[in-house]
């Protein structure tokens, strides 16, 4: 099962990355099934936990580049394919079931999307009728690199923290943190595919979502968003003299970063107080 | 390729980044300022009596320059021994005082992790279980702002 998770894992991630590097309709179709995969990987998780099995957020580092978007998406039908009947195994019948019915739909579709040329990796640096400076470029590039793994990485945190508590408050929380850090993956990512620098996050360390110390990493977390909040401020004024356009953008991200630091700061005083209480 | 060229690509695609299962060695470079650290695995095989670094990975808590460096330095070091690996340490080491200090901070850890990770592989062919060594950086990525006149 834990192979499945992982391979699920995978499959978001790719499918992500397929939906960046295409255009048109079947670009927010690949998105809604990154989600449906998301969802599985945090089905099998839950699995996982339930059966005691011991698990982690480990996966393989995988390199997307393709010339045409048909080159990826036989890479994840057949990849779909193999976690099919991987699924045979689990033990969960009903589960594995609903997932094999998600994917055999899934491959169908993906099978029969209209192919494209990709220009994600095309290392252009230069953003869609945008002219910006050498510095607000190299200032956006880093920006984008930084930020996208920022979100994967917070994703992982949240997901992970939401797996392991029972605590229905602090999980509205955490699903709302990661449907926020799922958004602003998703902008960097496209923004990424735009520049023609596309590329998967790496690894997370488990040290980073195996919080032994939810209290301090609250506390912290205030602290990066706060940091992010500088970040986003920074890069709206180096790019604003380019482009009005990304300024905004960047200026809406840093105004969103309020919703994140709200949020842990009541994530942080229901866990403060539920250590006092006891 | 020059040298934008070749940051875009170590950051697209880092190169030996990720964990090793059954490493012979590992070792961590870490900066105290902030938490930021670099952990690296290194497998070894002894060739004419002296340890060849076969396989090398490293995973990093910190930013995409940390990964830029992890990624050139594990890529110079791998396949090499360690005398040669120990220089490129010292070559890392030597020439952070010419680069800017958030780029040294990241530099600095990741060839202190490897020197840490080849200090344990030599110290565990005396005890084999000797444990994971932490070196910590000498230089802080935190930059000082100037208090202008305006302030």
């Amino acid at each position: 099962m834990k192979t499945v998770m992982i391979e699920m894992h995978e499959v978001w991630l790719e499918t992500m990355m397929a939906g960046f590097m295409s255009s048109g309709e079947k670009k927010e179709q690949l998105f809604d099934f990154a989600a449906i995969f998301f969802r599985h990987f945090t089905w099998l998780e839950n699995e996982l936990i339930e059966i005691g099995e011991a698990y982690n957020y480990d996966r393989n580092m995988m390199n997307v580049q393709a010339e045409r978007l048909s080159d990826l998406l036989h890479r994840i039908i057949k990849k779909l394919g193999a976690l099919d009947l991987q699924l045979e195994g689990s033990p969960d019948r009903e589960l594995a079931h609903r997932i094999s019915s998600d994917i055999r739909y899934i491959t169908g579709v993906m099978m029969k999307m209209k192919d494209e040329r990709v220009e994600a990796f095309s290392r252009a640096l230069k953003y869609p009728g945008v002219a910006l400076s050498e510095e607000a470029t190299k200032a956006f590039t880093r920006f984008l690199f930084e930020e996208s793994y920022k979100e994967y990485e917070l994703i992982l945190i949240y997901n992970y923290l939401k797996a392991h508590s029972d605590d229905a408050y602090l999980n509205r929380i955490f699903q709302i943190l990661i449907d926020e850090s799922q958004f602003h993956f998703k902008s960097f990512g496209n923004m990424m595919a735009k520049m023609g620098i596309l590329s998967v996050p790496r690894i997370v360390m488990k040290e980073l979502y195996q919080v032994e110390d939810v209290v301090q990493f609250l506390k912290d977390g205030i602290d990066e968003e706060l940091a992010a909040k500088e970040e986003c401020r920074a890069l709206s004024e180096a790019v604003g003299k380019d482009s009005p356009e990304l300024a905004a953008f960047f200026d809406f991200i840093n105004m969103q970063e309020d919703y994140h630091i709200t949020l842990m700061k009541d994530a942080l005083a229901h866990y403060t107080k539920k250590e006092t209480d006891v | 390729m020059d040298a934008n060229a070749q940051l875009i690509e170590h950051m697209m695609n880092p190169q030996n980044y990720g964990s090793m299962e059954n490493a012979d060695a590992q070792g961590i470079g870490k900066n105290p300022d902030n938490g930021e650290k670099v952990l690296i695995h290194l497998k070894v095989k002894e060739e004419a009596g002296k340890p060849v670094i076969e396989d090398i990975k490293f995973q990093a808590i910190g930013c995409s320059t940390t990964v830029v460096a992890g990624s050139i330095i594990t890529t110079e070091a791998k396949g090499t021994d360690f005398d040669r690996a120990e220089d490129i340490v010292a070559f890392t080491l030597g020439m952070l005082d010419r680069v800017p200090p958030e780029e040294a901070a990241c530099s600095e850890m990741v060839a202190v992790a490897l020197k840490a990770a080849m200090d344990v592989y030599t110290q565990r062919q005396i005890d084999p279980d000797y444990p994971v060594i932490s070196y910590k950086i000498k230089n802080s990525c935190e930059t000082t702002e100037e208090v202008g006149d305006n302030q």
